[in-house]
């Protein structure tokens, strides 16, 4: 099955079906998503789905309250069938250091003259948005009522049924085992199941981002490392925001559905692209979550699972092209919040392969930072 | 952190001979069912055995296990039971996770047998979940274990040797059953069963499915529809039939979960009515150390569970170093016993599965 596309998109998480649901949109025929298994099979469908503007920077501040905006209105814009499940509950980031008060007291300042509604609160105030929480164990909170989180297989479902509505064909179980460059240019696509030529290629295959760039002989200066999470049974709704902390390790959210999903992070994971559970993470999970939300002792867990995160070296995402590679264009290095980024990324690298100028200021997210040593400062990552 | 030589999950027939064997050849051994008792499936199973002689053949199923408990008390010095013990999971370091009355254990074997026989399946259709619907193994366990009636009227789904043998003993314990139906153009069980169902008068219906259920709070009433000789859906067919239970019984499949999470390589075998692991002659998996026995490695019955579970304790123990004096002429004997039990028609498919299955 051998056949042509104008653009060949590896990856069917949010990013890539976000990008072919704008290029469509856009007006572009034969745009193709190339994806080995199923749809959010990656990290989107494993992943906390959660979505902050409480950041530290002011491109990330705006980039997420520009996906906020457009998950408000997601079900409607997308016309979609189903409920992306959006919950509006905020997001309750709590100090845990002296440290972190001072640094959230500085965001806020920076995400309230954006237009972001956040604000610092007291431990007596976080207890009241959030009443089975310990708040003895916390010297203050950063809240803004207008972060959340999503069903992530709903909202990729929602990108990928418009996209194949305005003409997008998805491949599923189909593998890409390399790319053929001509001359400097990307000239076709090989997969399991046959050749596709095409003259753009884009790379939004999350952990596996620098085995695909390898193919076109790019070195990215990108690794993966395994991030583990769990959902208990469900349970009477009881928790609007999602819970956070960065220094005590957690994040912990509770689903329309009444299931808590949470997880946290092991600074000795080693980078690789495995995706199996241990039981010390279920047991490390616990522990923390007990300490700052003693009640769901009593809850079972139902499941427990891993997803990759793609790392860059300034933990931000990589958007647009690569120099050297005619036709070959990033979208990947999200670093663990790659997912509330999602519209941003189907806007931003839409218009960078039709070398429109960008409507989102993501040209510090350039492939080409790296070579000239202007990294992103990003104080508040996971 | 428990240590010991061999888990066995599963205190079923596999499991039980399973962890004889095992323990027979002086590996230690610790026999873990999610149960309050041993036996698996064969504590609801009031009816006599088909098979031989070596396999407990006209025993009664619930007696089985007695048999079996007493011939482990020879080894009690190498096996340890633990009941009411779920297996949670089984991690990538070989630490089985075990939630115990809401104590969580961890154990950490040199060998593991999975003998975790099998699941339920379910077909789908509007309002499957009503109060009402059992599975054929909720109504067994209702009846033969508690000795609570499931309803007043049953219809069921099925026409196997399970769905012949439950509708029996329903009518045997004071039930009316409506019907039994299948969606083949014959029933699939053996002649035997059928048989005594007829001639106490309860019809077996082949070429019909369910495709509603229909009632309040509970179960009322069913829409049934008849099928043509491919199985297709005949409109203007379709009938209702009024009952208080519907029992399902449209087979088994292999309960692998655990396997899966330890990376076994599973293969989808017909025969075997679902994902079954890829292993060799003495039931060792593509992950080394792990071994399978029973139904979790293709659907079965219980005679060929019980010698599979010996064969695979018997080389698990071997495995680990601890070599039974006569191995040799027992794993001969249990291979051959295996053959016998899957020669002749009824066992064609099993040896077509195999053949798909064993390296
Ligand atoms: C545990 C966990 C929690 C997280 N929590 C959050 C959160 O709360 N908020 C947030 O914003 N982000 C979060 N993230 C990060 C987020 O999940 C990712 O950044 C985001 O989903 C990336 O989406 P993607 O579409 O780029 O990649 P993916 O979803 O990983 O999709 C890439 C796809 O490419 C496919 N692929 C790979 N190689 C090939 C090939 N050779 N051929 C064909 N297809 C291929 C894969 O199968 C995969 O489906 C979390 C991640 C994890 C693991
Ligand atoms: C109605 C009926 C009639 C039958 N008639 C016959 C017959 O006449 N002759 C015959 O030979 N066979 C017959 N069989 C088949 C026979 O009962 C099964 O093939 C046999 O019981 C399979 O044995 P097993 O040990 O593999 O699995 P099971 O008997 O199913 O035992 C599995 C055990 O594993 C335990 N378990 C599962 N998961 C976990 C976990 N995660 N943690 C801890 N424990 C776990 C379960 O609690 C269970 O006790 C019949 C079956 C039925 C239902």
């Amino acid at each position: 099955m051998n056949k042509s596309a104008s653009v060949v998109i590896i990856g069917g998480g949010i990013s890539g079906c976000a990008i072919a649901y704008n290029l469509a949109k856009k007006g572009v025929k034969d745009v193709i998503i190339i994806e080995k298994e199923y749809l959010s099979s990656g990290a989107t469908g494993r992943c906390g789905a959660g979505i902050r503007m409480q950041w530290g920077t002011e491109m990330n501040c705006r980039l997420a309250k520009y996906s906020v905006e457009f998950f408000e209105t997601a079900n409607e814009v997308l016309e979609y069938a189903g409920d992306v499940e959006f919950k509006q509950g905020g997001y309750l980031i709590i100090a845990a250091t002296e440290k972190e008060v001072a640094q959230f007291q500085k965001n806020i300042k920076l995400q309230n003259s954006l237009g972001i509604p956040s604000r610092y609160i007291t431990p007596q105030e976080a207890k009241e948005i959030v009443p089975h929480m310990d708040e003895t164990q916390i010297l203050g909170a950063a809240f803004n009522p207008k972060d959340g989180h999503l069903n992530p297989f709903h909202t990729t479902q929602a990108y990928a049924d418009a996209a194949v509505r305005l003409g997008v064909e998805i491949m599923k179980y189909t593998e890409v085992t390399g790319i053929k460059v001509e001359n400097g240019k990307i000239a076709g696509v090989q997969t399991d199941k046959g050749y596709i030529s095409t003259p753009v290629v884009v790379n939004a295959a999350g952990g596996h981002a620098q085995i695909i760039s390898e193919m076109v002989g790019v070195k990215l200066p990108l690794y993966s490392e395994r991030h583990q999470i769990l959902v208990t049974e469900a349970v009477e709704p009881m928790q609007g925001p999602m819970f956070m902390s960065f220094s005590q390790n957690i994040y912990c959210q509770q689903t329309p559905h009444g299931s808590f999903i949470m997880g946290r992070g092991d600074p000795t994971e080693p980078r690789d692209l495995r995706v199996t559970s241990s039981w010390e993470f279920l047991e490390e999970m616990a522990k923390t979550c007990i300490r700052f939300l003693p009640p769901l002792k009593d809850i079972r867990m139902v499941r427990q699972w891993a997803g990759l995160y793609n790392m860059s070296p300034d933990a931000q995402p990589i958007y647009g092209p690569v120099k050297d590679v005619e036709g070959f264009f990033l979208a990947c290095g999200y670093s663990g919040h790659g997912f509330m980024f999602g519209p941003v990324t189907g806007v931003v690298v839409s218009e960078s392969i039709l070398g429109e100028e960008h409507t989102i200021p993501v040209d510090a997210l350039s492939y080409d930072r790296f070579e000239k040593g202007e990294l992103i400062l990003e104080p508040s990552v996971v | 952190m428990i240590k010991t030589d061999i888990v066995v999950i599963g205190g079923g027939p596999a499991g039980i001979c399973a962890a004889i064997n095992a323990a027979s050849s002086g590996a230690k051994v610790l026999l873990l069912d999610r149960d309050s008792q041993l036996g698996g499936q064969l504590i609801k199973q009031t009816h006599m055995f088909f098979g031989s002689q070596k396999q407990h053949a006209s025993v009664r199923g619930i007696d089985i296990p007695g048999i079996l408990v007493k011939e482990m008390e020879e080894y009690k010095d190498n096996i340890q039971i633990m009941l009411d013990a779920t297996v949670l999971g089984i991690y990538e370091d070989g630490v089985l996770t075990i939630e115990k009355n809401d104590d969580y254990i961890k154990i950490k074997p040199k060998g593991i047998i999975v003998a975790t026989g099998a699941s339920e399946k379910f077909p789908a259709f509007p309002n499957n979940d009503l109060p009402g619907i059992y599975g054929a193994g909720a109504v067994q366990t209702l009846m033969n274990v508690y000795g609570v009636s499931p309803g007043k009227s049953v219809f069921m789904v099925g026409a196997g040797n399970i769905g012949l043998i439950v509708s029996y003993q329903l009518v045997q314990a004071g039930v009316e059953v409506k019907g039994v139906i299948c969606r083949g153009p014959r029933y699939g069980g053996y002649a035997v069963h059928a048989s005594k169902l007829k001639r106490i008068g309860v019809p077996i219906m082949p070429g019909h499915r369910v495709i509603h259920a229909h009632g309040k709070d509970k179960l009322e009433r069913i829409t049934l529809i008849k099928l043509d000789e491919n199985k297709k859906e005949i409109s203007g067919t379709e009938f209702d039939i009024e009952t208080d239970v519907l029992c399902i019984s449209t087979g088994l499949t292999p309960l692998g979960e655990l396997l899966w999470q330890m990376g076994c390589e599973m293969k989808f075998i017909r025969e075997f009515s679902g994902h079954v692991p890829v292993r060799n002659e003495e039931l060792e998996t593509t992950v080394p150390g792990v071994f399978v026995a029973g139904d979790v490695a293709g659907i079965e019955e219980a005679s060929s569970a019980m010698v599979e579970g010996r064969l695979a304790g018997l080389c698990c123990a071997k495995k680990l170093g601890f070599t039974n004096p006569e191995y040799s002429s027992l794993k001969e004997d249990y291979l051959q016993q295996l053959h016998d039990l899957r020669s002749g028609p009824v066992g064609d498919g099993i040896r077509k599965g195999l053949a798909k299955i064993v390296v």
